[in-house]
């Protein structure tokens, strides 16, 4: 990031941050539905303190990386069959088109009723959730593949598992990025969407506690928290892998 | 000894809603060691020829006959060079000369001696590191060929591999083209519309008819090695050649 770039995002920061004190002193809504930035700040600490906040943070991560990486090798294997084999394409193809249409919190009933209030149903809710978007950046990737890539390869003796492992996947993947940084956000949403309704650990737990217990600021603190782990996962991995590759691949 | 031998090979092309005839039955045979060049008017199907005796296409009617047995699927003893090289882009380029040696399955360091051996021949040896994007175009072609040599193919197949590089490098390539050719005997077919390109490196060149093609004429190419694209020796054959591939250009 370019330094005149951050600077003028800690200002703009810094002033939205004191915009918000400044209207929390106002009292045009009350305290108890705006909380102020302070409210916020101390009820962040205090969670942090005790260790809530991190069990919270490190749960929901948790169920987030296995969730996301059942959905990134379940729709890898989907999306290039589909591209591969005409057929799959034909009949599954349009199923998956179907089902990324379902929101993830849509499948939380059918979890409870499979998996019960545990951990497996969270994950896959979130693992379904994000998976079919997977799915189609995948195909979508295989069928862009320039065909003398694939050709050459076969010519040299490449077929099967060999073929998807050394040259479908590593020449699809400018598209694959793309569809795991979907895939992720979809994930991140579909975590936080069940731990709500679930009710069972996690940060959208933490956050339905808040509502339940009429802390405003917990569901500041837990929204900002949200929020913030999304923008680091997105910035430190994505950003990073995504750089690394269109640089290898010379499109940039 | 008969390498390769083409039998009434008739193809279609599909164009919008109707079926042309592309290849109206051509016969070929080419013994082992032999260099022929196949020219032809731009849309002969030329390509379409070489890419059915690499396995990469069927054709609707006749077959290949390769050391006797029928063609049936593309494979290492028939490697084909493509116009644009079709080089991995995630792979480096010594990576790119091993990839047919790691399907086989050979060991990392046998594969590196092979290629070492290659890149060497094709002047590579600093470039063995680097990606394609950082290379020129002649480059690439030279990476593309030690990629074919690599995996000691009896027969090399070369689909316009010089048309997109500048003069000077063409003619570079050329002379390189014939000592490989020396040193290693391969049997060669190599596509080009270039006429000089095939009096320098033909030992055969065969001549395409337009559309719906058939081989037209072999001219025998006997001249001394390494033969230059200036040598005003073989302007006669080429005169030869340009005036049966005339009335065939202006029938297309």
């Amino acid at each position: 990031m370019k330094k005149n770039t951050l600077v003028k995002q800690i200002i703009f920061y810094v002033a939205l941050v004191a915009i918000w004190q400044i209207v929390s002193m106002t009292n045009i809504w009350p305290n108890n539905l705006f909380p102020s930035p302070y409210e916020v700040a101390e009820d962040l600490v205090y969670t942090a303190s005790d260790g809530t906040l991190f069990f919270g943070i490190g749960t929901s991560l948790l169920r987030l990386i296995i969730g996301l990486t059942i959905a990134i090798g379940g729709g890898m294997l989907l999306g290039i069959f589909m591209a591969r084999v005409e057929i799959v394409n034909q009949t599954i193809g349009s199923l998956v088109l179907g089902l990324q249409s379902i929101p993830s919190v849509a499948w939380v009933p059918l979890a409870i009723l499979w998996f019960g209030l545990t951990d497996g149903g969270i994950i896959f809710v979130t693992a379904i959730g994000s998976m079919f978007s997977v799915t189609i950046a995948t195909y979508n990737g295989v069928k862009n593949i320039n065909p003398h890539y694939i050709e050459a390869a076969r010519n040299m003796g490449a077929k099967g598992t060999q073929l998807a492992t050394y040259v479908l996947i590593p020449a699809a993947f400018p598209y694959l990025i793309s569809g795991f940084k979907q895939g992720w956000a979809f994930a991140w949403r579909g975590v936080i969407g069940a731990e709500l309704l679930f009710s069972f650990l996690g940060l959208g737990f933490l956050l339905n506690v808040g509502r339940q217990l009429n802390d405003i600021s917990q569901v500041f603190a837990i929204m900002l928290v949200i929020m913030m782990v999304g923008i680091a996962i997105d910035g430190i991995i994505f950003k990073r892998i995504e750089n690394k590759v269109m640089s290898r691949w010379g499109l940039r | 000894m008969t390498k390769l031998e083409a039998k009434n090979i008739v193809k279609y092309f599909k164009h919008d809603s109707h079926r042309l005839k592309a290849l109206g039955g051509v016969n070929l045979q080419v013994e082992d060691g032999e260099f022929v060049c196949l020219v032809g008017p731009s849309g002969c199907g030329k390509s379409t020829f070489l890419r059915i005796v690499a396995g990469l296409e069927t054709p609707d009617e006749g077959e290949i006959l390769f050391d006797g047995k029928p063609v049936t699927t593309t494979g290492p003893e028939r490697i084909i060079v493509f116009q644009e090289g079709a080089l991995f882009p995630w792979l480096k380029v010594q990576d790119n000369v091993e990839f047919g040696l790691k399907m086989a399955g050979i060991p990392k360091e046998e594969r590196a001696q092979i290629s070492k051996r290659y890149l060497d021949m094709m002047q590579l040896t600093k470039f063995a590191d680097s990606y394609t994007y950082q290379l020129s175009t002649g480059m690439k072609q030279r990476v593309a060929i030690a990629r074919a040599l690599v995996m000691d193919p009896d027969v090399l197949l070369m689909d316009e591999p010089f048309a997109a590089l500048d003069a000077q490098t063409r003619d570079l390539l050329l002379v390189e083209m014939q000592l490989i050719w020396e040193k290693t005997k391969k049997t060669i077919l190599f596509v080009t519309h270039n006429v000089t390109e095939a009096t320098v490196l033909g030992t055969k060149v065969a001549v395409f008819s337009n559309r719906p093609s058939t081989i037209k004429k072999i001219i025998n190419v006997d001249y001394k090695r390494p033969r230059l694209v200036e040598d005003q020796n073989l302007f006669p054959l080429q005169q030869e050649i340009l005036s049966e591939l005339r009335p065939e250009v202006k029938k297309s």
